[in-house]
């Protein structure tokens, strides 16, 4: 190995770690996947439902988007109207979705789809709001409510905002009868309820949202108080005088403008479905991403179809067999019965679990064996005997099968999750080792692939491993780094040290 | 009995262990398309005869199946010789016939076997079995080697050889390796077979190992070890020597073993020689392999030999 090729190797192990570990902090601190595929997260759909009469002319259809939320990330899968051309537009700070089509006549019926998700990233700091209320009360009005307000004591805190909105509430006061004489409808009791807060000296804005709520079908259009306290900002439903948590609503409107405006048509109704989903916290991350059409992810694993995604999955764990090999190879010296059989005999763990898969091979290779030691009699070519070996091995499969099936012990059955190929070359091989070397040295190479399957097996079954390669798949490289840098050890084995023990004494 | 040494006391005795022998000097000095020259024997014997290299007689090539049915009219007046794969490993494969008993062929071990069992280990050399990655094979019938005395008492039922590494052109260390019961009379130390370390300059013992521990008497036989001396020392350090020329293999295990009457024989060739060579020298190759990476290059074989001794005097 030359200088130029040593300095090749570090250069390479350097970029493959750089650009591995890169491309896995891109994913986790830009796009938000999350550290571990394990981690669940709640997911709410919303659909929304919009039916109107269209008048038989140009028709445009505006509803306001779902407004996100600090803690709150909003991934449109499906906005789409036969026979409306859908665009995304932004109207004074506002988010609408615009449909409009050339001519539609009769009832319509629009479905929007989207899904948010929580993310626990710390609240940002938003803007303060700037509103100022604009509702009218006349100056008899207006000067009970003073009165009313001056009974309290205001602190700056969500209980005191609480005791202001319970003002709305009291029965049998006179005073303040005559101040919701003229605003009976939810809406108006809501926006009163903002003006009074407006009038105690908090900042506020009426804002409307949908509560969360799972399986709920048909869902109105509730109106909150959006109140700035401090830094942040705490929403309250005004008529059951409580605060709500972010997480419990999605807004659709903050600056009180209509959630749905129709042009070219009538009797516009809207209305919304929550349905709760728990699924697996990278899924949202992979659809964001998606949804930006970030080539990171669009060129992933992650664009395959769901079953080649699994496949996939499978695969990504095989090279953490290899890198066992390597490490016990080359770094413990331990022996193994062909290179990589053990790795080949942990995927086959996989599927039978350790203590079956392990019983199961020592079984089928045992009997294998003294089967093969009659063949060593034969004289028989090295293609046929093989063959023979085979042959031997299906019986084998066949009689642990129906044995097991017969005793009741059913996990005998995955016997045939063995590779037979494999198998049927390591019995061959064991026995030849068996003739020329003895007995000792086929259980050490057995006994070294046996303990190598089985630590590949450790590491590719534990499900953090498993779901950590398959969101940044990325480390591969990382992977590859270090066997290079095995590959290039020039340092003593393990098993050097042991066998070498006696020069220290000379 | 799991001891483990101390890398810093390894690496101050130049001890090199698997991965610096195969990182560093085997792939360094091994170019990958010289490695047929070693690992096809009867190239090797070819090689050998181009460069005048003497080696046990070639007395046929068994190249088919078809050719076993010529053998037992072959083997019909012939009572000592060696069967082996041309591209075997580790000593897998090799049969030593000394002698006959009517049809029947006796092994060094005074066990007697039949003309079929003959034909089918040869059919196993054939299609493969004791070739590297199981590749059809050609058998090699060798006259055996009539052994030299020298070594009476101190190897039990087979032929001795001498393991010399010979390290671009300049030879190293050497051991020689005395098959045992266990070894079934062969000199493959992986088998049971002991080996005693050779002092480079003098020929005499200086350690022996047998299963990597050392031994200082042959499990069989009893024989003190370290009163052993090889003869002819010089000229077999020469043959070892070229063994370079021959193979063009920067990192090489020569194979010698010595005849009564043609004295030092090149037996085989090795381009991944064992590292158990170290504890029968109770020395490690580091420093003589730096060594020669200082001397020059382009000498001759008898004068790369004259700089290991004055040098390891």
């Amino acid at each position: 190995m030359s200088v130029s090729s040593k300095h090749q190797i570090e250069i390479l192990v350097a970029i493959l770690i750089c650009v591995g570990f890169g491309a896995a902090l891109y994913k986790y601190m830009v796009l938000g996947f999350p550290l571990f595929a394990s981690e669940k997260e709640t997911v709410w759909q919303l659909e929304g439902k919009v039916s109107f009469i269209a008048d038989g002319g140009p028709v445009t259809l505006n509803v306001n988007l779902p407004d996100e939320n600090p803690h709150r990330k909003i991934v449109f899968s499906d906005l789409v109207a036969s026979g409306f051309e859908y665009q995304e537009v932004t109207e004074q700070g506002v988010r609408l979705a615009q449909w409009s089509a050339e001519h539609a006549i009769g009832p319509q019926v629009i479905y929007t789809r989207s899904e948010s998700y929580f993310r626990d990233s710390a609240e940002e700091v938003r803007e303060p709001i700037e509103a100022v209320s604009l509702f009218g009360l006349t100056e008899a009005q207006d000067v009970l409510l003073q009165e009313l307000l001056g009974e309290l004591e205001i602190q700056r805190d969500s209980t005191s905002v609480l005791t202001v909105v319970q003002l709305l509430n009291r029965v049998g006061d006179e005073r303040l009868a005559f101040i919701l004489r003229d605003h009976q409808s939810v809406e108006q009791r809501n926006r009163l309820a903002a003006h009074i807060l407006f009038e105690a000296g908090y900042t506020n804005r009426v804002v409307s949202g949908i509560y969360l709520e799972d399986k709920a079908r048909s869902q109105p259009i509730h109106h909150f108080v959006e109140v700035q306290l401090d830094r942040s900002r705490v929403l309250f439903d005004t008529r059951e005088v409580v605060q709500i948590p972010w997480d419990r609503v999605i807004l659709l409107r903050q600056f009180g403008e209509p959630v749905i405006e129709l042009f070219g048509g009538h009797n516009s109704e809207v209305s919304y479905a929550t349905t709760k989903v728990q699924r697996a916290a990278f899924t949202s991350a992979v659809n964001l991403a998606a949804n930006t059409e970030n080539p990171l992810i669009d060129f992933s694993i992650y664009s395959l179809p769901l079953s080649e995604q699994n496949t996939f999955k499978l695969l990504l764990v095989i090279p953490l067999g290899a890198l066992v090999v390597v490490i016990l190879r080359n770094l413990v010296g331990i022996r193994t019965s062909g290179t990589f059989m053990p790795v080949l005999i942990a995927l086959t763990f996989l599927q039978t679990s350790l203590l079956t898969g392990l019983m199961l091979f020592v079984a089928v290779v045992g009997v294998g064996l003294i089967l093969r030691s009659y063949l060593s009699r034969l004289n028989l070519l090295l293609v046929p005997r093989i063959a023979s070996v085979l042959v031997f091995v299906i019986i084998i499969y066949a009689a642990i099968g129906i044995m097991s099936s017969k005793m009741g012990w059913q996990a005998g059955l995955k016997v045939t999750f063995f590779p037979m190929i494999i198998l049927s070359w390591t019995i061959e091989r064991m026995s030849i080792l068996w003739d020329e070397e003895g007995g000792h040295e086929v259980m050490i190479q057995g006994g070294g692939s046996l303990l190598t399957a089985s630590l590949a097996f450790l590491l590719m079954s534990n499900p953090y491993v498993a779901d950590t390669i398959f969101l940044y798949p990325e480390l591969l490289l990382v992977l590859l780094a270090i066997i290079i840098s095995i590959g290039s050890y020039s340092g003593y084995r393990l098993s050097d040290l042991l066998r070498f023990s006696p020069m220290e004494r000379y | 009995m799991f001891r483990l040494a101390s890398p810093k006391k390894l690496k101050a005795l130049g001890v090199v262990g698997m991965n610096l022998r195969n990182v560093h000097y085997i792939a360094r000095n091994n170019p990958r398309h010289l490695y047929l020259n070693v690992d096809d024997k009867y190239r090797t014997k070819l090689l050998c005869a181009e460069h005048e290299i003497a080696v046990p007689k070639l007395l046929g090539a068994c190249r088919s199946q078809g050719h076993i049915n010529e053998l037992s009219d072959f083997f019909s007046d012939r009572e000592q010789f060696v069967i082996k794969p041309a591209k075997g490993s580790g000593g897998k494969g090799i049969l030593v016939i000394v002698g006959r008993d009517g049809d029947d062929y006796l092994k060094p071990s005074g066990q007697r076997i039949s003309h079929e069992v003959l034909c089918r280990h040869t059919s196993n050399i054939l299609s493969g079995l004791f070739s590297l990655g199981g590749k059809p094979d050609v058998a090699l019938i060798e006259a055996l080697v009539e052994f030299t005395d020298d070594f009476e008492g101190f190897s039990y039922e087979g032929v001795p050889d001498v393991r010399v590494i010979v390290y671009r052109g300049f030879p190293v260390l050497a051991m020689t390796r005395l098959s045992t019961h266990e070894s079934d009379g062969k000199a493959n130390l992986h088998q049971g077979a002991v080996g005693v370390g050779i002092d480079i300059v003098s020929g005499k013992a200086l350690r022996a190992v047998q299963h990597d521990r050392p031994i200082l008497q042959h499990p069989d036989t009893g024989v003190e070890l370290s009163a052993l001396t090889v003869p002819h020392w010089r000229r077999l350090m020469l043959l070892a020597a070229k063994g370079y020329e021959v193979s063009q293999m920067g990192y090489l295990g020569v194979d010698i073993v010595l005849d009564k009457q043609r004295g030092p024989l090149l037996l085989e060739l090795n381009a991944r020689p064992g590292l158990a060579i170290q504890m029968a020298n109770g020395t490690g190759l580091r420093p003589r392999l730096d060594f020669v990476e200082n001397c020059a290059n382009g000498m001759n074989p008898e004068e790369r030999v004259e700089t290991v001794i004055q040098e390891f005097k």
